[in-house]
């Protein structure tokens, strides 16, 4: 009897689970897994969004792609734009950290001054900082001219304009990791420090041998995330630059919007997004065999 | 002085942490002759007004062309409704992933983390021509289904949901409460806290939601107030205090709100850090 009564409920609550997760499950179906599965296959095919003609071509798209000089420059761009903030970012996001972890009065105000330019949403922080690098009239030039910098013209020498992004995209993200590595700081415990000062290492033998070796973890998650983000670069780039001056900051993204819509050939922008998504599903591997190896206190 | 020395440095960090956004407020409020004839010398009036004026703001708000309050009311319907849905959506699916069993469950799950490592710039092309598909370009509907799954929210919530004791939906279950009472009555009060985190990062996400709006919308009165920031400075290249103006009014609004709650937001970063 009473067996049997537990059994309808379980019946039915499987009935209501299933209910639950289905809106969220058909979207993931309808938005996710059809277009992706649909895209693959356009990415063999040389697809006119206009025209709408079809016509299946194998590995053409890929072939050529690795030859698209287009193409293999926005890589490059990309990897430069990584290559740099990977380690500056990471080393300023710890180091803000390190500043606002003590519990001063005035620590909760710094903290959020740094956080502040993370909420800045990307189309305004590009179109500030244009006029901030401005050649006669931004407020850079001006600065670095108080101190007897040369002016420089950021976003119209093709060669230091990817620089320019740069310096915008870790002012914007900086503080996003400092936040992540102050969570990071918050989880080693105190006592370490205490037996470490018993002992007579200094502060800087204490950061060293304590801090860095317990933030690995949390330092290789904010590295992947970068990483990431640095391939995914995209928003800045169409504000602050356009891509230009002379294709000079074009990332991976920024070719594939152009090739799918001002060109609309869907076909070859669908196989350079595939391309991208090999990229990010390394990394992620990478990732997960990373962070599956954990470092115990 | 050792004190002395950190305060400093960090108050050298925040000015220029704050600078640009400072400058652009008080940019806003100069006539366009003033913003540039004291730009090239470091003194008092490169960053503040000499004669404060609000033209720039009226000009912004009635201007036909380019009507801001319509694209920030455009972007707070399209970003509170996101919001809603993906709070609906996603926490009844994690709520389910987290305490309730049925068939395949433990399948599904793995299906929807796997479309994690997904990005949403690989799927640009493939649901432009999806939405294109279903006629739903130029329409908000186009900007906000899509937008309404949020794995990355499955997981955090069902994370959380696990730590609600099921002894207590049992009991409500065996006095005949149906699950969705439970999720209502019992859940969602429990998960207030966790709710508003997810809620602000969604609402500030597509707040800030620039490449899918430029490929989804062309008609300008339903533009997005990002994409028409981004074409207003490339029109109106020159008139730089109005796009200073225009640029505050995107920004005053969402710091508010962020401000009042950072503490729920600041929690979500940490979370999904820690977490890994």
């Amino acid at each position: 009897m009473i067996a049997g009564k537990q059994y309808s409920l379980r019946r039915s609550d499987g009935i209501t689970g299933f209910l639950f997760v289905l809106p969220a499950f058909i979207l993931l179906l309808v938005f996710v897994f059809i277009p992706m599965a649909k895209a693959f296959y356009y990415s063999f095919n040389d697809y006119m969004l206009v025209s709408g003609s079809k016509t299946f071509v194998g590995l053409k798209n890929y072939a050529d792609l690795l030859q698209d000089t287009k193409f293999l420059n926005s890589i490059k761009h990309t990897f430069y734009f990584a290559v740099i903030v990977i380690p500056v970012q990471t080393a300023i996001a710890l180091g803000l950290a390190l500043l606002v972890k003590p519990q001063f009065k005035y620590t909760g105000f710094f903290r959020t001054a740094f956080f502040v330019p993370v909420v800045i949403s990307t189309a305004v922080a590009g179109t500030v900082f244009k006029l901030i690098y401005n050649r006669d009239f931004g407020l850079l030039n001006v600065l670095i001219g108080a101190v007897g910098i040369p002016k420089i013209s950021l976003l119209s020498n093709a060669d230091i304009a990817m620089n320019g992004v740069i310096i915008l995209g870790i002012w914007k993200a900086a503080g996003f990791f400092m936040i992540v590595y102050l969570a990071g700081l918050n989880n080693i415990p105190q006592d370490l420090y205490e037996s470490a000062r018993v002992d007579g290492a200094s502060k800087l033998q204490q950061f060293f041998y304590i801090t860095l070796p317990l933030l690995k973890r949390t330092t290789a998650f904010i590295i992947i995330m970068t990483t990431i983000d640095a391939i995914k670069l995209s928003g800045i780039v169409f504000v602050l630059t356009s891509g230009g001056p002379n294709s000079s900051t074009e990332t991976i993204v920024y070719f594939i919007y152009k090739t799918a819509f001002d060109q609309m050939q869907m076909g070859y922008a669908s196989a350079a997004a595939f391309i991208l998504f090999f990229m990010i599903l390394i990394i992620s591997v990478i990732q997960m065999l990373f962070l599956r190896s954990k470092v115990n206190y | 002085m050792l004190r002395i020395i950190h305060f400093l440095a960090m108050t050298i960090i925040a000015v220029l942490c704050l600078l640009p956004i400072v400058w652009m407020v008080l940019g806003s409020m100069r006539s366009y002759q003033e913003l540039f004839q004291y730009a090239t010398q470091v003194n008092l009036h490169l960053l503040i007004p000499v004669k404060w004026t609000f033209q720039n703001y009226i000009d912004v708000i009635f201007d036909d062309q380019n009507p801001f309050l319509r694209y920030v009311f455009n972007t707070l319907f399209v970003a509170s409704t996101v919001t809603f849905l993906v709070l609906l959506i996603n926490s009844l699916a994690a709520f389910a992933f987290a305490k309730l069993s049925f068939r395949g469950s433990s399948v599904i799950f793995v299906l929807f983390m796997s479309a994690l490592i997904i990005p949403g710039e690989v799927m640009l092309v493939p649901n432009y021509m999806l939405v294109n598909n279903l006629g739903w370009l130029n329409s908000f509907k186009g900007l906000i289904i899509p937008s309404t799954l949020s794995v990355f929210g499955i997981f955090m919530m069902k994370q959380f949901f696990e730590e609600i004791p099921t002894e207590i939906l049992e009991s409500a279950r065996l006095d005949g409460a149906s699950w969705l009472q439970i999720y209502r009555a019992i859940v969602l009060p429990a998960s207030v806290p966790a709710m508003i985190t997810f809620g602000i990062i969604t609402f500030l996400g597509n707040w800030d939601a620039y490449l899918w709006p430029l490929v989804v919308i062309n008609d300008d009165r339903m533009q997005m107030i990002q994409v028409a920031i981004a074409n207003f400075t490339s029109m109106a290249g020159t008139e730089w205090t109005k796009v200073l103006a225009a640029n505050t009014i995107a920004t005053v609004p969402i710091l508010v709100l962020f401000l009042v709650l950072q503490r729920y937001y600041v929690q979500g970063i940490t979370m999904s850090g820690v977490k890994g």
